[in-house]
């Protein structure tokens, strides 16, 4: 047995730091080109009647996406309405009173349902609501939306929950608090800026999601007068735009693009914050 | 090893002190808990046996033992906050001025509010320095805007922390140091006048200035409350209490006046355990 050498080891030492710097870097790399080519190539498309205006025929100046922006708020809003409450009582189930098999079944149909690829969702609404009804529709959209939002907003409220220490629960109770009391005054304020989180996660995922409003809300070149028809919305017209033969609406595709990677990338920015004051406290 | 069942009640001091005044108000007193026959489980693990204990009205009594033995266990009990995990279960009987606490319908709102509790770290609750107070108040009263703050006043003052607190009110609680917070805790907890308080090691996590503010702070609330301590700290215990429970193993070894326990103890184990012999 002889000692190892001293150079060898620092060799490999050398060679594990410089190969995992360059897959750091790689990574990195994408999403600052990713961030720059979609900026660059969509701030081109962005002026006054890009928010304002709906869109025109592909050749006819001054088209815009307004009815989409306003068809995904909507549909955003509609779905955080059904998908947070839900998605947070589930995770107050799970973290409370979830110590059982009932609760371990949901734990686990939560983790395959946050597995389950969305466009398969989406055909799930598609034969729920749009063949039923025989229309597409802003509702279904929506509701697609809400059930991918449900599984996420649950896994991170009983996250969040449960970084709360029986402490805190206990004191509670011992002070004589009844136990929803006990969960709603005192258990979500102490996580408050965690479920906020969670919220905003789930948010920030499903406004990119395409697949699923391609058999729900479809899109429609129209203002969005009801959610109870087509819908229009900035994933699929990014789709529809993006492969068109049409030179404008292109440009309008990356103009959309880009909107929502702001969207996102100012929710993400927001979540950071909103986590940074809580680790603060 | 096991000691024979026997219900324990503190043992008087010996004939020369007789005229102590801790014996006279001994003789005196109420009993204002009664603990019978008490066995306790954490699973299929039983953690306390057979525990018969009187606790007297307007004293300390402190509860003293090792790491383990099942002092934490036993006041949990007696506020029944221990239902809040499904695998531990009790056994036996705990009186409340002889009415039991231990039934199956028994008011669990009302019996905290006369039974408060104090944790081993502070917990306050996350909002303001006021709200805490109120929080336990509005809970079990109502009362106009001017009286909840006369009361939370008053709590807070008999916590010995109002002019600390007073001209940040609408502080976060967490603003304030350690010692501070869990004086709120006290201030919230008496707030709500029960009439016993359980203190499981209420300055284990606290520095020595704000122990000895909070042993102050006990020495005052006698007179008002009946307070059960339990405490890692034996000097604590000899300063503070005026009965004195030896817990070891889930058994209740020795329980008698503190003096008494701190310098003739009946049991060798007892004196085992004060003498620094083990725990």
């Amino acid at each position: 047995m002889r000692p190892k050498s001293k150079k060898t080891r620092h060799g490999f030492d050398l060679l594990v730091k410089f190969l995992s710097s360059i897959a750091a870097l790689i990574g990195i790399i994408f999403l600052v080109w990713i961030i720059f080519e979609v900026a660059a190539r969509g701030v081109k498309a962005l002026d006054w009647n890009f928010f304002v205006a709906p869109p025109t025929p592909p050749g006819t100046e001054g088209g815009g996406v307004a009815n989409a922006i306003l068809g995904t708020l909507a549909m955003l809003i509609l779905a955080s309405l059904i998908g947070v409450p839900t998605g947070i009582f589930a995770g107050v189930y799970l973290a409370e009173f979830g110590d059982n098999r009932f609760g371990e079944a949901v734990r686990f149909a939560s983790k395959v349902m946050m597995g389950i690829p969305s466009i398969i969702v989406g055909l799930f609404v598609y034969a729920l609501l749009v063949l039923s009804t025989g229309h597409f529709s802003g509702f279904a959209g929506a509701l697609a939306l809400a059930i991918i939002m449900l599984p996420i907003i649950a896994r991170t409220t009983e996250d969040m929950l449960a970084l709360v220490p029986n402490a805190l629960r206990e004191s509670a109770l011992a002070l004589g608090s009844p136990g929803w009391k006990m969960t709603l005054a005192i258990v979500f304020r102490a996580a408050r800026s965690g479920l906020i989180t969670g919220v905003l996660l789930a948010v920030a995922r499903v406004s990119g999601e395409t697949a699923p409003l391609l058999f729900t809300a479809l899109n429609s070149p129209f203002w969005p007068k009801s959610l109870n028809q087509p819908t229009a919305n900035l994933t699929v017209t990014i789709f529809n735009y993006a492969m068109s033969p049409y030179r404008d609406w292109q440009q309008i595709a990356w103009g959309a693009s880009l909107l929502i990677m702001a969207a996102v990338l100012t929710l993400n920015i927001f979540m950071r914050i909103v986590l940074r004051e809580r680790k603060k406290k | 090893m096991i000691p024979e069942i026997q219900i324990m009640k503190p043992e008087p001091a010996p004939r020369a002190e007789n005229r102590s005044d801790v014996v006279c108000s001994y003789l005196s007193s109420e009993v204002r808990l009664s603990v019978r026959n008490l066995n306790f489980w954490y699973g299929e693990k039983q953690a306390l046996f057979d525990n018969n204990l009187d606790i007297l009205a307007n004293k300390v009594t402190a509860i003293i033992g090792p790491s383990g033995c099942g002092k934490s266990t036993h006041i949990r009990v007696y506020n029944r906050i221990y239902k809040m995990y499904r695998e531990q279960h009790a056994e036996g009987e705990v009186l409340l001025d002889g009415q039991s606490i231990m039934g199956q319908n028994i008011d669990f709102i009302e019996l905290r509010r006369k039974i408060g509790m104090i944790f081993q770290r502070p917990t306050t609750f996350p909002m303001s320095v006021f709200d805490n107070v109120a929080y336990g108040l509005k809970l079990h009263y109502r009362m106009s805007r001017s009286e909840l703050f006369n009361r939370v006043e008053k709590a807070l003052t008999r916590a010995a922390l109002w002019d600390e607190v007073k001209d940040k009110l609408n502080a976060p609680a967490t603003a304030l140091s350690g010692g501070q917070q869990q004086r709120l805790c006290i201030a919230r907890a008496i707030a709500v006048e029960p009439e016993v308080l359980l203190m499981d090691e209420p300055t284990s996590a606290i520095d020595p200035l704000a122990t000895a503010k909070i042993e102050e702070l006990v020495e005052s609330l006698k007179p008002n409350y009946t307070i059960v301590i339990v405490t890692h700290n034996m000097q604590q215990a000899a300063r503070i209490s005026d009965y004195t429970a030896f817990f070891y193993e889930g058994y209740i070894i020795e329980y008698g006046v503190t003096k008494q326990i701190f310098t003739k103890p009946q049991k060798k184990q007892t004196e085992n355990y004060i003498t620094g012999r083990f725990g």
